[in-house]
């Protein structure tokens, strides 16, 4: 790498700490004028792979994942699946709606699938939220928290999911 | 509605009176408004059973002539209420668009002749021809949009269970490739061949008409073909921003939540079974609180780590045995320098001569060999300033050269 920008420091600890970089934060900014460069940065200092596209930016790793990822597209899902049968629009009330976080834990406490959902780190609720705001999948102030712009790599999951099915029943 | 027994006026006040059966036919019935005997019979029966002023079969069938039954014991409603009941409930069935293209089809036959046609009497009934046409048009194309709206709209909610969402991504695709593609193509400016077209030209038409005519009647004529046309273009011209700007993109949306609430559907399905999920989860990093170390780093020391983390004292006890390094014996190696009768580089010696008895040389290994040097019965001789590198397995010397051997008086 030629030069580091200024942001440097901050890029690479919050990156390497599995947390998303989202525009239109500074940081964002520098990372993606020096996409390449910090691309083999992370690969051969950590042997990380960054992604990044238009509007958000991550590490990802075969090894030395995050665990509870599963449980967190678990929470979105059982989520949007609540928000669908009460007649909202789920998406919009993701991408742009905030969700008040008694509300909230009320609603997953009372769906059929809560017993899924207790089973994992979502079952303390309040550590759970917090966990995934370190890492700024999620927003959270004053009792209530919303979703950032990170949040369509899960749906993109889901989508490559729903694909997958279909190509797998269409085999069949 | 020829042939009929009663006025218009009561026809009204039975359509008014019966206004819940009216509509329980017109469900049952649709799209083809044709309803089995038995189904047609219980419907008749409930009605009555619930009401005070009942229906017989002879007034519906015979007098109000609402329906008749066919020879193969349907029941079918007449087609003269069809559109009134249609446009009374809000409730249209989705044509075809081939049905809208044959209608337009008309409409640019009747325009056709129209431009070549010679005789006023035949222009005027042309004209009125192409108006009639042309509103049947508008009203079955409006109709049919707002029943697309509706349910599309419909479409969003009401989904409790997976085999919906299927249904639903199945009925939006449906939608769009059957219907609002089409009709799309019906209404499309740029195309020489659509409907929105030919009423630009027919406006045209019609405008130069009514001004340069000279037959007054003719005149009149031209000018309500004019406003048809200039209201149908309008018309034309807001269902296809419905169409494009609102129902395409519902649709397109339905058709995308409806993927992802399947792939999470499938995902929950299969929560315990990791290799079901088919698609990989995201791989985010762990947080890692030192971000100076590479993986691999905290990888073995998690693994030093690990190993005391169940050991009990006594195994401690023995492990600090163990850590004890072999070290050679001075003895030994003092009588090898001995019998060698003086060495010329000491250094470089003991370098050698550990090396026959080991692997790795180590600095105490080494240093155990040199202190011989601090013997009282060895004499040691210094001249040269140069100094050599003697490289062990931890470090690297840079030592002098000396010569060692036994003191005379031995």
């Amino acid at each position: 790498m030629q030069s580091y920008p200024s942001e440097h420091r901050e890029i690479v600890s919050a990156l390497v700490d599995g947390r998303f970089v989202i525009y239109p934060n500074p940081t964002f900014v520098s990372l993606k004028l020096q996409e390449e460069e910090y691309r083999e940065f992370f690969m051969q200092s950590y042997g990380y792979e960054l992604v990044i596209d238009s509007e958000i930016a991550y590490l990802t790793s075969t090894e030395g994942t995050e665990k509870r990822t599963r449980d967190f597209v678990l929470f979105l899902a059982l989520l949007c699946r609540e928000l669908d049968y009460s007649g909202k629009n789920f998406r919009d009330a993701i991408e742009a709606g905030t969700f008040d976080m008694a509300e909230t834990e009320q609603m997953l406490k009372q769906s059929s699938k809560w017993e899924v959902l207790e089973k994992t780190s979502v079952a303390d609720f309040n550590e759970f939220i917090s966990i995934w705001h370190r890492k700024n999948v999620l927003f959270r102030a004053e009792g209530q928290f919303r979703f950032t712009k990170a949040v369509k790599i899960f749906f993109d999951f889901a989508v490559n999911v729903a694909n997958a099915k279909l190509k797998e029943v269409q085999a069949a | 509605m020829s042939n009929l027994n009663l006025s218009g006026k009561e026809i009204l006040r039975f359509l008014n009176t019966h206004y819940e059966f009216v509509h329980s036919a017109f469900a049952a019935g649709k799209p083809h408004f044709m309803i089995d005997s038995d189904k047609f019979m219980r419907l008749l029966h409930d009605y009555n059973a619930r009401n005070e002023t009942k229906i017989s079969l002879y007034r519906l069938t015979s007098e109000v002539k609402f329906c008749r039954q066919l020879s193969t014991g349907e029941y079918k409603l007449n087609r003269n209420y069809i559109p009134f009941l249609e446009y009374l409930f809000n409730d249209f069935v989705l044509n075809l668009p081939e049905t809208l293209k044959n209608r337009y089809q008309a409409v640019f036959n009747h325009f056709n002749s129209l431009k070549d046609e010679t005789s006023a009497y035949r222009i005027i009934l042309l004209t009125q021809e192409i108006i009639n046409v042309i509103e049947d048009f508008l009203s079955d194309i409006e109709g049919q949009t707002q029943r697309l709206l509706r349910d599309t709209e419909a479409l969003k909610v009401n989904v409790g269970n997976h085999s919906a969402f299927s249904t639903r991504i199945q009925r939006a695709n449906f939608w769009i490739d059957e219907y609002i593609i089409p009709l799309n193509a019906i209404l499309d400016k740029d195309r020489a061949d659509s409907i929105v077209n030919m009423i630009i030209r027919l406006q045209q038409y019609s405008n130069e008409k009514r001004l340069l005519s000279d037959n007054y009647e003719l005149k009149l004529e031209f000018e309500k073909l004019y406003a048809c046309a200039v209201n149908a273009k309008s018309e034309l011209d807001r269902t296809l921003s419905k169409l494009t700007r609102e129902l395409l993109p519902l649709l397109e949306r339905i058709k995308s939540d409806s993927i992802i609430l399947n792939g999470f559907y499938h995902f929950v399905e299969n929560i315990d079974d990791p290799k079901a999920y088919i698609a990989e989860l995201p791989h985010i990093v762990r947080r890692t609180k030192s971000s100076v170390t590479s993986k691999s780093f905290a990888a073995e020391a998690e693994f030093y780590i690990d190993q005391f983390s169940y050991l009990t004292p006594e195994i401690l006890f023995s492990e600090s045995e163990e850590n004890i390094e072999w070290l050679p014996d001075a003895g030994y190696f003092k009588e090898q320098l001995l019998k060698e009768e003086g060495v010329k580089d000491f250094y470089k010696w003991c370098l050698t001569s550990l090396e026959e008895q080991t692997d790795t040389i180590t600095l105490s290994k080494f240093f155990t060999l040199t202190n011989m040097l601090l013997d009282e019965d060895l004499v040691v001789e210094y001249k040269d300033e140069k100094r050599q590198e003697i490289k062990l397995a931890d470090a690297t010397l840079l030592m002098p050269k000396i010569k060692v051997y036994a003191k005379l008086s031995k």
